[in-house]
């Protein structure tokens, strides 16, 4: 069992690296798709569940919503924007694999500084997690486009489960939470398709700063 | 329950009006029911149900008389400022019952912040009251209002799922001190285990939750959404945002804080964070106000000074928490009439821009005497009670001999009445380009106006019996207070 989680956690970090690498927007939900399937595959692989047929049942959720749901939705609104592809990154695809394995080394450092109660066969586990969180954030704050944001939400967001997997396995209530996150995915997806939200929104641009004034 | 029923009718509802009229009944009625628990706490001691997972203690109903102030002023107001776009027709039917339905759900969203004991839940009222106030910006889809959402939905629940991570670390902490299951997280329970917590993992738990949380209380650095959400959503909707939506964020960092003092047993660790975010906010929030040129990006950068002052409050702790409970309140009565008067006066001039709106005490005598009333109350002139509470804290900081804290919180105080005072003196009495005749007003919106002003006067010089019993007593569940 613990080869089959192994697997899915190193799956895990490539789709971290091909997201941080490619431009195609098409390419990136297809990605994200993957990534959230073998995501809710995790809890199934983890072998030291007690509660097996809850955790069965709250993965195949998980599965359904970023595998099937999410993917769905974000083809449609990409449909209906005009946007297929990021055209310029305010951080460049080369520089963004750099910092994706600044962070893989990062997080494995942190991992062995802090001292937490992991209930898991793999030590992979929450090297994983933190480094998803933190390549998650970088795709929120580096890229331009608002579906670009949204997946990067997803994999923060991801990254959130697989911690909340290792950290506290008996409490599956607050892993039930966690999905309740997805429903800021949908009303994001949702404001892009209602609003027509494909304009680039420069949060940290400079240039932006003074157009606000102050 | 009562306000998601009531937002379930209110979508129903086909004529605007009657929506706006409703929205304002429905919460009188559910601020009676809160203000009638909030009395039944402070008569017999905490109150829970539904199992432990709900609780009544005097810091919730602290923050629960406050909450309901700011939804009944603006529910009030709410009709008088959509009346003009109710009868031309900005305002349809279907956007008043919409509005109506994410009224009540933000409230009801508020209400399980404030009324649950498990911090998860907690959680899930932070992210609820982070989806309904986004629509409620909105109601007017402009483009800046738009990306003001947008802007207000990413960085929030970026905020939201680091406060996650914080209350999942917290979970783990929980180990140690061997409780198990669903009811370890329940607030009373934690405090109960105490020091049994793990240290190290309540303190990166606590970090999360700060960051976390702070980004939607506008804790500077993190408030960059708020300057825009704020001037981008209609006058009510600002209200209840500065008003309260950033005191429930607050409210879930001050219910940690304990949580933090008895796992690190009291050494201040938790509390000197929150000294340096009160500090920090106050500050950035002073240099943005002296070059600020819009009215609503005014009042919402001193919202984050005054957030920055309760934290500092609260984190000075003892009589600072007292007076960062008050603060609370008399921030909580003015900021809605400021923002109430701002709206007006932007729907009259039809600007926001500081330096088109002259003789406004003139043109618009309610609104303009209002605004600057309050503005003179927010910077801290003397009789007002935000001139009572600044000085609370500012005398509980020298009392513990934090000097340098002391220091830069006078002189960002300081910054802020000096910018504020030039804006005041510019919108009060620089001539107008082209005179024109007074708006005409109506005796309720200046009932609406004046009794929360005179309210804070009287808060100034003097404080009720009851009040002051409530503080104490929700200050002591901060801790710190002999």
């Amino acid at each position: 069992m613990s080869i089959l989680l192994d697997t899915l956690l190193v799956t895990l970090i490539i789709t971290c690296f091909l997201l941080l690498g490619s431009s195609r927007l098409g390419a990136c939900i297809r990605i994200s798709a993957l990534q959230g399937v073998v995501t809710g595959m995790l809890p199934m692989a983890l072998e030291d569940c007690s509660l097996l047929s809850y955790v069965t049942a709250l993965g195949i959720a998980v599965i359904g919503l970023k595998g099937y749901v999410f993917p769905r939705l974000l083809f449609s609104a990409l449909r209906e924007s005009d946007t297929s592809r990021e055209v310029q990154p305010f951080i460049g695809y080369m520089a963004s694999l750099f910092f994706g394995i600044l962070f893989l080394l990062g997080a494995f450092w942190l991992d062995t500084r802090l001292d937490l109660p992991v209930h898991s066969s793999s030590s992979l586990l929450v090297p994983v997690a933190f480094s998803l969180m933190c390549s998650g954030l970088f795709l929120i704050v580096a890229r331009r486009t608002a579906m670009n944001q949204v997946i990067g939400y997803l994999v923060l967001e991801n990254g959130i489960y697989c911690f909340g997997l290792a950290v506290v396995s008996g409490m599956p209530l607050l892993l039930e939470l966690g999905v309740l996150m997805d429903i800021f995915v949908a009303v994001f997806v949702m404001g892009i398709a209602i609003y027509h939200i494909n304009r680039e929104f420069d949060h940290i641009d400079a240039d932006r700063l003074s157009a606000l004034k102050g | 329950m009562a306000p998601l029923m009531l937002g379930g009718i209110s979508l129903l509802l086909r004529s605007a009006r009657t929506a706006l009229r409703f929205c304002a009944a429905g919460t009188l009625a559910t601020a009676a029911l809160a203000g009638f628990a909030a009395l039944e706490v402070l008569r017999n001691g905490p109150a829970e149900s539904a199992g432990g997972w709900l609780m009544l203690d005097a810091l919730s109903a602290h923050h629960l008389l406050a909450m309901m102030t700011v939804f009944c002023l603006s529910a009030l107001f709410a009709i008088g400022y959509f009346r003009d776009e109710v009868l031309d027709g900005r305002l349809t039917p279907k956007m008043a019952g919409r509005y109506g339905g994410l009224w009540f759900g933000s409230l009801a969203a508020m209400m399980l912040v404030l009324l649950s004991n498990s911090l998860g839940m907690m959680w899930v009222g932070v992210e609820a009251s982070t989806l309904m106030t986004a629509f409620l910006i909105c109601i007017h889809a402009s483009p800046g209002a738009l990306e003001a959402m947008w802007k207000y939905l990413l960085m929030c629940s970026v905020g939201v799922a680091a406060a996650f991570t914080g209350i999942l670390l917290v979970a783990a902490a929980t180990g140690a001190a061997g409780l198990h299951g669903v009811d370890a997280l329940l607030w009373t329970n934690l405090m109960e285990a105490g020091s049994r917590l793990n240290p190290g993992l309540v303190k990166a738990g606590f970090i999360f939750i700060v960051i976390g949380y702070g980004t939607k209380a506008g804790l500077a650095p993190l408030h960059n959404w708020l300057p825009d959400a704020h001037s981008q959503a209609p006058a009510p909707v600002s209200a209840v945002f500065s008003g309260f939506l950033l005191n429930a964020a607050l409210y879930c960092i001050l219910r940690c804080l304990p949580l933090v003092e008895a796992a690190t047993g009291g050494t201040g660790w938790g509390r000197d964070i929150l000294v340096f975010f009160g500090l920090f906010s106050i500050l950035v929030a002073a240099a943005f106000i002296v070059m600020q040129r819009d009215i609503k990006r005014l009042l919402a950068y001193s919202s984050v000074e005054h957030i920055g002052i309760m934290a500092l409050g609260a984190g000075i702790g003892g009589a600072g928490a007292v007076a960062a409970l008050f603060h609370l309140i008399n921030h909580s009565i003015c900021k809605p009439i400021a923002f109430f008067c701002a709206g007006r006066i932007g729907q009259i001039y039809g600007t926001h821009d500081l330096a088109r709106l002259t003789m406004i005490m003139r043109r618009a005598p309610v609104w303009g005497a209002g605004l600057i009333v309050s503005l003179l109350a927010l910077v801290g002139v003397a009789p007002f009670s935000i001139f009572l509470s600044e000085f609370l804290v500012l005398k509980a900081a020298v009392d513990r001999s934090m000097y340098v804290a002391a220091g830069l919180f006078l002189l960002g105080l300081g910054v802020v009445f000096i910018a504020v005072l030039r804006h005041i003196i510019t919108m009060a009495w620089r001539p107008e380009e082209q005179p024109s005749a007074p708006i005409k007003f109506s005796a309720a919106e200046a009932l609406l106006i004046f009794i929360p002003l005179g309210v804070m006067l009287a808060l100034g010089v003097w404080v009720p019996e009851t009040l002051l019993d409530i503080l104490n007593r929700a200050a002591q569940i901060l801790g710190g207070l002999s």
